[in-house]
């Protein structure tokens, strides 16, 4: 046993968005070219078709294709859109404990494990446990940036350790975490700061963007580093939110893991770029975020579950043309060399 | 995201109804990674050689229906999904449609689907903010613009 290896297939939106590969090629690919790799993740609105009502056939068909391929149905993705009934009302808290488990029972037909919220409130989760439990199906809270783990100032952590504290109170095996690994920021991510760059019109995005990364990661006081940002590339990050997501360091730290080690049941890898490490081609990094000392506290803490890659750099390279496009089937098979690796497998 | 794609390049075409053009259409495809709810959808900003068209002159035809207004998408179409492959038009009323010839189009799209409450809901759901306020915008934040060519 040990981590087990899997994909959100949400790291290949562009793919599925040009209708180049569906969710058949796609496990096809999670299971033939990631030596290992056995664990799928989706968003279940943007896997299944004609989300919520499929029909038996795609049900069929899809656990035909799982079976066929060796492959574990691990989490599915849900989101509450509390506006779902504006003409007349903002969904209330029974309605979206309903929503919940309406995303339960596809779930189970799906032969998922878990499922995973963002921004769902305890009260609503509370309201939807006893199917979850019945379907025996965990309702796991993601925990991503700029969120936390811990408690107190700069920490960030506050949802977390009141569903800790809720978990611990009632002793639910059914509702846990689900921490993305972008909340271990090393530091930017250079193809994000080169589209800033590159979007805000600036010539030299590339240049600009290499002084950029060198003042951050130099700089040991996040107030001196904005001002001297502001002054040098005022049209580049004019938007507060950039600012915000760009300039924050980690939202926490590897080790805070251990407190909800328990109830952590499916992780995250998010990554947005992968580059091979100097000097060991064909190795791969994440430059901006920290994967080593999080993995190896998952090991310390005997976690068996899986991490599935959640690719993100596509995005970000979608402003110019076609030839210039992230490639998606690339950067997963280079983030799994990465994670064999780091788990010693 | 995909903020070149967004309009299909020869999709640019004038309508009829009652034998007379009452405006033109174009293909939208969804600037998000997981489709949407069509009561979530709230319109577009659209914007025709530097003149903008009110939601309210817009219909959206998906999912092989006719069109359909955006208020009547909010009413009835709460879980009817537009699922992120598929291409939709947008119905635009103009008396007479479009002159031959290049024409630069912007869109923005407005849809209400989220990760959690707002507190700004219960305001959403009185008053459904005008799609030019960039609000739902997805990933795309920005009035994506588009040279088209008038087909037909």
């Amino acid at each position: 046993m040990g981590i087990k290896r899997g994909v959100s297939l949400y790291s290949y939106q562009q793919e599925e968005w040009f209708g180049r590969m569906t969710w058949r090629e796609e496990l096809k690919e999670v299971a033939t070219n990631l030596d290992g790799a056995t664990g799928i993740e989706i968003i279940s609105e943007a896997t299944i078709p004609h989300f919520p009502f499929p029909g038996e056939e795609f049900y069929q068909e899809w656990n035909f294709e799982m079976a066929r391929w060796g492959l574990e149905a691990v989490t599915m993705d849900v989101f509450p859109d509390p506006l779902m009934f504006r003409r007349d009302h903002v969904m209330n808290e029974r309605e979206q404990a309903e929503r919940l488990k309406m995303e339960l029972r596809i779930a189970k037909k799906m032969g998922f494990k878990n499922l995973r919220v963002l921004g769902s409130e305890i009260k609503t989760v509370a309201l939807a446990l006893p199917l979850a439990e019945e379907l025996d199906i965990r309702i796991n809270q993601e925990i991503h940036f700029p969120s936390g783990i811990r408690r107190g100032k700069g920490q960030f952590g506050g949802k977390t350790m009141d569903i800790l504290e809720y978990i611990e109170k009632t002793g639910t095996k059914h509702y846990g975490f689900h921490p993305d690994f972008g909340i271990f920021k090393k530091g930017p991510s250079p193809m994000y700061i080169e589209y800033y760059f590159r979007t805000a019109g600036e010539e030299h995005w590339k240049e600009k963007s290499a002084d950029f990364i060198e003042h951050f990661n130099a700089s040991t006081n996040e107030e001196e580093l904005t001002k001297w940002v502001m002054d040098t590339y005022p049209n580049v990050f004019n938007d507060p939110m950039i600012l915000e997501m760009e300039f924050k360091k980690a939202s926490a730290q590897a080790e805070d893991l251990k407190l909800i080690a328990p109830y952590i049941y499916c992780c995250h890898g998010k990554f947005y770029q992968m580059t091979e490490i100097p000097g060991k081609p064909g190795e791969y990094e994440e430059v901006s975020l920290d994967y080593e000392n999080p993995i190896r506290v998952l090991k310390e803490i005997g976690y068996e579950g899986y991490i599935d890659s959640e690719y993100e750099g596509q995005r970000n390279q979608q402003d110019r043309g076609l030839e210039f496009m992230a490639d998606e089937i690339e950067e997963v098979r280079r983030h799994h060399k990465m994670m064999k690796r780091l788990i010693g497998e | 995201m995909y903020d070149s794609f967004l309009i299909r390049s020869d999709s640019l075409e004038n309508f009829e109804e009652n034998g007379k053009v009452a405006g033109f259409k174009f293909s939208v495809r969804i600037a998000n990674y997981r489709g949407c709810f069509l009561g979530l959808h709230n319109g577009y900003y659209c914007e025709v050689d530097g003149v903008s068209y009110p939601r309210e002159a817009q219909r959206l035809a998906v999912n092989g229906k006719p069109p359909r207004s955006f208020e009547e998408l909010m009413k009835h179409a709460v879980l009817e999904h537009w699922d992120m492959q598929d291409e939709a038009f947008l119905y635009v009323y103009k008396e007479g449609g479009l002159e031959k010839g290049t024409h630069r189009v912007g869109i923005l799209e407005s849809i209400l689907g989220a990760y959690g409450s707002s507190p700004r809901d219960e305001e959403y759901v009185k008053n459904p903010p005008d799609p030019s306020l960039g609000i739902g915008t997805g990933k795309t934040s920005v009035v994506c613009y588009y040279d088209l060519e008038l087909q037909g």
